[in-house]
This record gives structure tokens, C-alpha cells and sequence, in this order.
């Protein structure tokens, strides 16, 4: 069974028929083309896939996307303008956050949901709020690091 | 003098990989293409009677399915290979199950439609008939004498037994004043790349392109023609998310089988694994059991060294002794014995196969001696890092040659571990450590809840806080010949040493471009090539950049071209080294014929080449070349020009073109490349060394360990870009750390794998992670192109031991001995309250 649903991405409206079954990672993924987000486990351990609908930090693999109609969503390619690096990109590529950036996106909008909330964590407020996602590559400190930068870069 | 080797420069990769630019397999569509599911068996170990795909096939949108006997009529099986090496009895091994399956979540079948929902949809309507077979879930169970066979043509389920011996061991027993036995066993985990398999494959008239996470592509490229016999194969590794070793060898039985759907279909077919299925098939590092014993002296010198390893190879034959033979590689780890006999065994039984992994058998042997140390140091009442101390190889001594023939080329061993005891504060925690323990033991004792702290409602009773401190070394860059050692008669051997190319270009405008001949899986390689290029070519890094991701049609690989075995120190950076300073010739040759200046006058700087002083001297102008003077100057991108445009600028006999490939091999590979009569080899090529030292709170009533500090000193030797050596620490420690709290994998006795997700697998977050420190104490390598040694399993190797250890001196006043990996809050729990079976205390009920 088909479902028309109309949001906008990224700051651009969309329209199109998804079926009832389809994740909101897939339809973004296989239906929009935005493959920055990532499936690492498709049951919500991983974060890989987290974006935000509306102002919520979701992990899409966890949301259908007929429950995504009629709202605002942005994925890791609609952060900062084209070709261009938001401040929190920018200190994970100047710290060293990632390495296979597999579960890159994930922690980076991990990040904006968490500096939008609290402007100036501390190291264990980052711990607490990032262990909703998993990194194999990094151990996380670089990741910590990262956040810690991106708090400073974005202060007013 | 350098300006660019050990410099932290700005990461090429990572601003395509935050922005969500990353192009991994998942990410590539073609037209018509199709997406394929694999059946999987539910059973640990059954016998298939009948395969029946007609209701999956009348399916809509089902375009193909592979069934078995479509398996054993269109493929041949594999060659056993290198990791098979011992196998008695010839056994064919197919992309997907034939007549039995073995371990839960064997392949079975395949079926592809037009979206991956369908191709699910379908899985269900394949019909599979089983007769279920008793399951063998321990090596224990597999090795008993009337266990069920899993090969029935070996006829036991113990498939390899074997030995290699050093020195002469007997001797070193007989001058012993004590021996020091201990049983240790290490568990099944995995590092679960974030990515798991993926491919796609393409088949056009004559050609098949498969698009595949591979971290060794020449495994997809044999596989493909092995199984398909395919010779005009292109494998093409896209940016690929982890690998750790998981991704060498299994994949190769889907990239088999999404090939063999495409030549049925016609059509491109994609097959992305899900987590589960990762989990339960996509292999694990081996369950290793050891019966250790040590000849001892009165003073702790450690005379000899006797180890039984049994390795709990799972239900495949591929992979039958490779946990075994990568002992090779840190036999000795960092110690000065001379007398060792390792005897191994390879047991079979009803769980995913065994597949290399962060270290492969390294962490095992590092465990072994660790735990040995530190139980020689309590047999002697002496301080653990005292009894290391007394037993390392002695910085005078490198080069060092250990009695198996590994070559350590540089280290200082006692150094390390001086400062890692200095940065952890040692004598400071001991003394915090006596004053807490004692309150801990107290409070236990007492019995009741302990002291509330703050005056909350909740007890909090203190928890016992302890000290590991433990040494290894990191072996880099494979020799290919290193199994021969141990299998002399073999018949699969690949080879013999490394070989490796790189590629690199300067264009016609003068920027340049790298080729690698190996995958890289985030370690950041493009990165350091890069500041090579920049290096040798004089040229400021983000001028160069890599032409691409791996491709078997355009990059220049060979046996070490594999993203495993430490490979890229060696073989990439001496391949880039070498493509660069030919390059860097041909340029100068370039540049001094057109600026009618002697080639050793010129200097580069800034892609720009200029004449240092004027050495035209006596020598007679050409016509055209006044500007040959001091101060004259010519760019990349003028030269570019030239050379790939204006023949008539050229000097007579120069190739055109600014291009060079060089294929490396390691220059000091002899002596020992090939084993000697009495078994040595060189297992691997450089020695990176580090030591650990974890301090860990233990909570007496629930089990669970906090990781309070953890330090590292490391000796990577001369590091290009030290944030990528750093990351690689952080990484493989954080892994190992991980392993040791309690990730892994559970069977139930029926051979169900309980763990399918990473939450039940249990990996560890941003939040039982701790904080890693590190200091670098480098000391150059003397045989490698910078003195650079390996970073990358690395810290994976120790870490298991420096958390056990930490464990047991936390919890040494209860008199408990850790021996058996993961400690976790279940287990801990049951050492404290001696209920740990096998492994409990000495004297426990």
C-alpha cells in the first residue's frame, strides 16, 4: 500500500509516494538520493542514521516515513550551505573525529542536536548524549575532542 | 629537516566524509539493477534434503534465485588458501552451503527482485527441508570421541594438530627453580565494522565488475575466478566503512554469489548484509584456550615457555590455523627467552567461522605471556612490572633476532615501560589503592551496604581499584612465506615476501595524483601518502590527491595489496616513496633541459623547480636556453605543458609524460624471508612496541569494571602523521578494552548464536570507554623507508591483558585469579563470589 507524503528536506519541498513499509532511512536514502545517511544496524543501536525531524534528533531507521509527513527534516547534506563546511563538520575534520566516517553523519548530527540544547557541555555531558551512537574506528576521544571544538567554534 | 613526514596535516578524506560525501558500495545504483537477500540457516548444524525456490520465484518482482545445487552445477569451490594451510584432507568449500549447513546463519540461498523488501518478502517461500543434527557448541564437546562430525571426511572434529619448539625447551625445564602453570582462555568477539558486507556486481559481455567492501581485493578477484571461472574480473573497492580484518575473508562467498545472480540474471545486483547477519556469519576471532607453563628461575628470569592452544575454529575449514600461525608473529612478544614449544590445535564445531581480526591470534599470545608475568610476580612475591623489567630484551640488543626469526629492528622496551609507569602515576596509585582496598574489604566483610556517601538514600560501598601494567609488540608488514614455516609441503602458498606499486602523476596543470595499490578503510591513507608526495616531489600536500578509491584495473597491487597485516607502513609508503622519487627524477631531468641547467644544480620548492646556482659553466648553450641562469625557474604546471604537449621541448630519449609506477618490496626482507631448516621465518617485518597501564575500579556487587585511567607509550617508530597514529591507538585500545569488559559473542548449547545485535553483543559506548592517554616514544626503525614502524591493530594486542590484570589486582585481596576474558559484570561477579567453574579461585567451592 502506497502513501503520498509531502515534507520538505534539506530546506526543499518534496512530494512522492512511499510505501506504508519504508523507513524514513531508506525513502531518504534509496527514494531522495541523500545517501549520507547511514544504515549500520536498521534496529536504532547504532545512530548512524540520525537526522532531524523537525527540531528531534531520530534515528530514521526507527521511523517510517509516511510518520515524516508534513514535516522538516535535515539530513548531514543539508547542515551547512554547498560546499561548504558547518563549524561542528568542520572540528570533526580539524580533530580527527572520524575515521572510515561510516558513522560520521550520525555523530555530527548527534552533535548539532546536542550543542543546539547545551552550548557548553562538559566532557561528560558529550559522553552521556553521544553513547546513543557507536563509532569502531576512533575509541572516541577524537570524537570528543571534536565536540568540544565545535562548542567553542559556535559560541556567539 | 622534514617538512612534511610527522607533521599532523589536515585530513584529505574527512571533509568529503562529514559532509556526507562518502560513497560506499550501498550508496552506488545502476540502471535495471536488482537487490538480492540471502537465505540463511536456522540450524547449527542439519542436513539440507530438498531446496524448493518455485513459490519464492512466482513471486512479482522476483527476478532470480540461486539455490545450492545451482551453486555445485554453476561454480567450482575455492581453493583452500593460505589461512587452510595443515588441512589434511582436501574438502571443497563452496560460496554457499552444499548438502549440510554448519554453523547458524550459513548462506543457503539467494534471491533477487526488484526492490530489497520484495527480495525479503520472498526468503520466506524458499523452501527448505532440514534434518537437524546434534550441534557441537564447544571445542570441549567437538573434540569428545563420539561428538557428531561436522567434516565427516577428516573423520574428527579435531581438523589440525601441530607444534613449532624453539631452542630446546627440555633443557630450559630441567635448569628451572619453579614452575608457573596457568590455564587461560580468551572468547569470541568480532570489531564489527559500522558497515557490514556489501556488493554489487555487474556482468557485461566477457567482463564482470564487482563492487565489494573488500579489504583484500585479490581475495574477490582468486574467489571470482576460482568459483566462476572468471578471468576478466574488475574489483573495485569504494570508500569502505571499518574493516579490522572482517572483511577478508567470508565476503568473498557473497561477492561470489551476487556475481553468480547477476550472470543469471542479466542484470546488476546489489546485496547489502544487515547487522544480524553480520553477526552471526560475517566470522569472529577464535575462542583460544592455552595450558600455559613456565620455566622459572629464583631471581624471575623467565628460562622457557610451554603453551597447548586450542582454537575453536568454528564450522568452516578455511580458516582452519590462521589464529594459530599468527602467533609467529609476537611469539616472544617484548621478552629475551630463547626456549618456547607452542603446540596448537584446531577443533571444530557448530559456530560462525573463525576470520582474522584486529591482531588475529596476537592478542591470544599477548594475553598468554602477560598473565604468565604476572603470575610469575606473585609466585615470587615480586612487583609485576619488576618481573618484566628483569626479562626484556635490553635496548643494546636491537637489531634483535628472536628464535623463531623475527626481526626486531629497533625498540626500548625498558623505556616504555619507565614512563609508562611514571605517566600513570604508579606509586601513587598503590598507595590510594592499599588505603581503598582495605576499606572495600572491610566493608565487605562487615557485610552490611557500606557507608552512604552525601547522606543519600542510596549505599554507595567502595569499590576495589587495581593496576595492570603490561608490554607488547606490534608486528607489521606480512611475509607472505611466513606459513611455510609450519607447512613446509603445503601447496597453496601465495608467495613469498610483499609486493606492492603505487602510481603518481603530475598533470598538465600541475597539481599531482597519487594511485595507492591497496583499499583503504579509514585509516587515513590519502592523507599520508599524500605528505610523501608532498615530501619527496616538494609540493604542499593539498596539491596532491588521490585519483580514486581501489580499482584492480588501474591500481598497481600485488600480494601485500590488502588492507590487513600491518601492510601500508611498509608496502604503501615504500611503493609511494619509491613512485615519488622516480618522478621526481624525470621532472629534474625535464626541467634541466629546458632551463639548460645541470639536473643536480636544481631545487624544488612549491611545485616550482629553480636553479640553486649556476653550473652551466664550460658547458655550451643550446639554442633556446638563455634563460638557463641563476635565479631561472620553471613550474609544474609549465612543465606539465611540455610533457605532455610540446614533444619538440623534450629532451631526446625522455618518455613523455610525467608519470611514474613503483612496485615495492621490503629491500631488508632477507635474512629469513623463507624458513631455515630449524623453522624460522620472518613472520613480519617491523615491530612497533608499546606499553599499557590500566587502572580499574570493580564494584564488589555488581561485577562491573570501570576503566578509571588508561595510558599507553608507544614506539611506532617515525610517525608521518602523528594524529592518524594517534586515532589508531585510540582506536585498537578502545577495541581491546571493549573485548575485555564483556563484548563478545554467546552461544547457547544448541549452537544459536544469543547475540545478534550490538546491543546484546555488548560494545562499548562513549561511556564505559575511557579517556586513553598517550605519549609516543619513537625510536626509528633502521630498515624502513622513514624509520616508520605499523599503527594499526596495535593497541587491540595488549589491551585485553592490561584490563585482566588491572581486574585481578583489584580484586586480589578476595584471592581471585582472572583467567578467561570477557570480564564482564557477570562474570566478575561470579570470580568475586567464586562461583567462576573452571576458572575459578584455587580452593573455591
Amino acid at each position: 500500500m502506497k502513501h503520498t507524503i509531502k515534507l520538505r528536506i534539506n530546506g526543499e519541498p518534496y512530494e512522492g509516494e512511499v510505501e506504508a513499509r519504508t523507513l524514513l532511512v531508506q525513502f531518504l536514502r534509496d527514494q531522495v538520493g541523500l545517501t549520507g545517511t547511514h544504515i549500520g544496524c536498521v534496529v536504532g543501536e547504532c545512530g548512524a542514521c540520525s537526522v532531524l525531524v523537525g527540531d528531534i534528533l531520530v534515528k530514521s531507521c526507527l521511523m517510517l516515513a509516511v510518520q515524516a509527513n508534513g514535516s522538516e527534516v535535515t539530513t548531514i547534506e543539508g547542515l551547512a550551505a554547498r560546499d561548504a563546511l558547518h563549524p561542528i563538520q568542520e572540528a570533526f575534520v580539524s580533530k580527527r573525529g572520524l575515521q572510515c566516517g561510516f558513522c560520521t553523519p550520525g555523530f555530527v548530527m548527534a552533535s548539532y542536536a546536542l550543542l543546539r540544547r547545551n552550548p557548553n557541555p562538559t566532557e561528560e555531558q558529550i559522553r552521556q548524549d553521544l553513547s546513543s551512537n557507536l563509532c569502531m574506528c576512533t575509541g572516541y576521544v577524537q570524537i570528543v575532542e571534536a565536540v568540544k571544538e565545535a562548542a567553542a567554534r559556535l559560541q556567539p | 629537516m622534514s617538512q612534511y613526514i610527522g607533521q599532523s596535516v589536515r585530513s584529505k578524506e574527512a571533509p568529503r566524509l562529514v559532509s556526507g560525501h562518502g560513497r560506499y558500495v550501498d550508496d552506488l545504483s545502476l540502471p535495471r539493477m536488482l537487490y538480492a537477500s540471502i537465505v540463511r540457516s536456522p540450524y547449527a548444524h542439519a542436513r539440507i534434503l530438498s531446496v524448493r525456490a518455485d513459490d519464492a520465484v512466482r513471486l512479482a518482482g522476483v527476478r532470480g534465485v540461486v539455490t545450492p545445487e545451482d551453486v555445485q552445477r554453476l561454480t567450482r569451490p575455492f581453493k583452500p588458501g593460505r589461512y587452510a594451510a595443515g588441512l589434511r584432507v582436501p574438502i571443497p568449500e563452496y560460496a554457499s552451503a552444499i548438502e549440510k549447513v554448519r554453523y547458524v546463519g550459513e548462506p543457503v540461498a539467494m534471491v533477487a527482485a526488484d526492490t530489497r523488501a520484495k527480495a525479503e518478502d520472498a526468503l520466506e517461500l524458499v523452501e527448505i527441508q532440514y534434518e537437524p543434527l546434534t550441534a557441537v557448541a564447544t571445542a570441549d564437546d567437538a573434540a569428545g570421541a563420539s561428538a557428531p562430525l561436522i567434516y565427516e571426511e577428516l573423520g574428527s572434529n579435531v581438523a589440525w594438530e601441530g607444534y613449532v619448539s624453539y631452542g630446546d625447551v627440555n633443557a630450559a625445564f630441567g635448569r628451572a627453580d619453579r614452575v608457573i602453570s596457568e590455564k587461560l582462555k580468551i572468547h569470541r568477539y568480532s570489531s564489527t565494522p559500522l558497515e557490514p558486507f556489501a556488493c554489487l556486481a555487474e556482468s557485461t559481455v566477457g567482463r564482470l565488475t564487482i563492487w565489494c567492501n573488500s579489504q583484500s581485493p585479490d581475495v574477490i578477484y582468486e574467489a571470482a575466478a576460482e568459483a566462476l571461472g572468471i578471468a576478466d574480473v574488475r574489483v573495485i573497492v569504494p570508500d569502505v566503512g571499518g574493516g579490522f580484518g572482517q572483511k577478508i575473508h567470508l565476503i568473498r562467498k557473497y561477492a561470489v554469489l551476487t556475481a553468480l545472480m547477476a550472470i543469471r540474471t542479466g542484470r546488476p545486483v546489489k546485496w547489502i548484509e544487515d547487522r544480524s547477519e553480520h553477526m552471526m556469519a560475517g566470522g569472529h576471532s577464535c575462542e583460544q584456550e592455552f595450558d600455559v607453563e613456565a620455566a622459572v628461575s629464583a631471581n624471575g628470569e623467565v628460562l622457557g615457555l610451554r603453551i597447548c592452544d586450542t582454537d575453536d575454529v568454528g564450522g568452516s575449514v578455511s580458516t582452519l590455523t590462521i589464529h594459530f600461525t599468527n602467533k609467529l608473529n609476537n611469539l616472544f612478544n617484548t621478552y629475551k627467552v630463547r626456549h618456547l614449544r607452542l603446540e596448537g590445535r584446531s577443533v571444530l564445531t557448530n559456530k560462525c567461522p573463525v576470520v582474522p581480526n584486529r591482531g588475529i591470534g596476537k592478542p591470544g599470545m599477548c594475553f598468554v605471556w602477560e598473565r604468565i608475568m604476572d603470575r610469575i610476580a606473585q609466585e615470587l612475591s615480586l612487583d609485576p612490572v619488576e618481573i618484566r623489567r628483569r626479562n626484556l630484551i635490553a635496548a643494546d640488543e636491537f637489531p634483535y633476532t628472536t628464535p623463531n626469526g623475527n626481526i626486531y629492528g629497533s625498540g626500548n622496551y625498558k623505556e616504555l615501560l619507565d614512563k609508562v609507569v611514571a605517566n600513570v602515576g604508579y606509586a601513587e596509585v598503590r598507595r590510594q589503592q592499599a588505603e581503598q582496598n582495605a576499606r572495600a574489604l572491610d566493608e565487605r566483610e562487615e557485610g552490611g551496604s557500606g557507608k552512604a556517601e552525601g547522606g543519600g538514600s542510596v549505599p554507595l560501598r567502595r569499590g576495589f581499584i587495581g593496576i595492570g601494567v603490561v608490554i607488547g609488540v606490534e608486528p607489521g608488514g606480512r611475509n607472505a612465506a611466513r606459513d611455510m614455516a609450519i607447512f613446509p609441503h603445503s601447496k597453496q602458498m601465495p608467495g613469498a615476501g610483499g609486493v606492492e606499486g603505487a602510481t603518481v602523476k603530475i598533470e598538465k596543470n600541475g597539481s599531482v595524483v597519487l594511485t595507492l595499490g591497496s583499499p583503504s578503510c579509514g585509516q587515513s591513507h590519502e592523507t599520508t601518502a599524500s605528505q610523501i608526495v608532498a615530501e619527496i616531489l616538494g609540493i604542499a600536500p593539498e596539491r596532491v590527491s588521490l585519483s580514486g578509491t581501489f580499482d584492480t584495473a588501474i591500481s598497481p597491487w600485488g600480494v601485500s595489496s590488502s588492507n590487513s597485516g600491518n601492510n601500508f607502513h611498509l608496502y604503501d609508503v615504500g611503493a609511494v616513496h619509491g613512485a615519488a622519487t622516480r618522478l621526481r627524477d624525470k621532472v629534474l631531468t625535464l626541467a634541466a633541459h629546458v632551463l639548460g641547467a645541470d639536473s643536480g644544480a636544481l631545487q624544488i620548492e612549491d611545485g616550482v623547480i629553480s636553479v640553486g646556482r649556476v653550473t652551466n659553466v664550460g658547458r655550451v648553450p643550446r639554442a633556446g636556453q638563455e634563460q638557463s641562469a641563476r635565479g631561472a625557474a620553471i613550474s609544474f604546471a609549465e612543465l606539465g605543458k611540455i610533457a605532455y604537449a610540446n614533444q619538440a621541448q623534450l629532451p631526446a630519449g625522455f618518455e613523455p609524460g610525467l608519470q611514474a609506477t613503483y612496485y615495492h618490496s621490503h629491500p631488508h626482507a632477507n635474512p629469513l624471508m623463507l624458513p631455515d631448516a630449524e623453522g624460522r621465518v620472518r613472520a613480519q617485518y617491523t615491530f612497533s612496541s608499546a606499553a599499557h597501564a590500566a587502572v580499574v575500579e570493580v564494584d564488589p556487587d555488581t561485577g562491573r569494571v570501570r576503566v578509571l585511567r588508561y595510558v599507553i607509550v608507544s614506539d611506532n617508530g617515525t610517525m608521518i602523521n602523528p594524529a592518524v597514529v594517534d586515532g589508531q591507538i585510540y582506536g585498537s585500545a578502545a577495541h581491546g578494552i571493549s573485548v575485555a569488559l564483556g563484548e563478545g559473542f554467546v552461544y547457547g548449547s544448541d549452537g544459536q548464536l544469543l547475540t545478534l545485535t550490538l546491543l546484546d553483543y555488548g560494545k562499548s559506548t562513549t561511556l564505559e570507554t575511557p579517556r586513553i592517554e598517550i605519549e609516543h616514544s619513537p625510536v626509528p626503525d633502521p630498515f624502513t623507508t622513514f624509520g616508520q614502524k605499523a599503527a594499526g591493530e596495535g593497541a587491540a594486542i595488549p589491551s585485553p591483558a592490561a584490563i585482566a590484570s588491572a581486574v585481578e589486582d583489584a580484586l586480589s585481596p578476595l584471592g581471585v585469579r582472572v583467567r578467561q576474558l570477557p570480564l564482564s559484570p557477570e562474570r566478575v561477579w561470579e570470580l568475586i563470589n567464586g562461583r567462576a567453574g573452571l576458572y575459578s579461585p584455587p580452593g573455591a567451592a
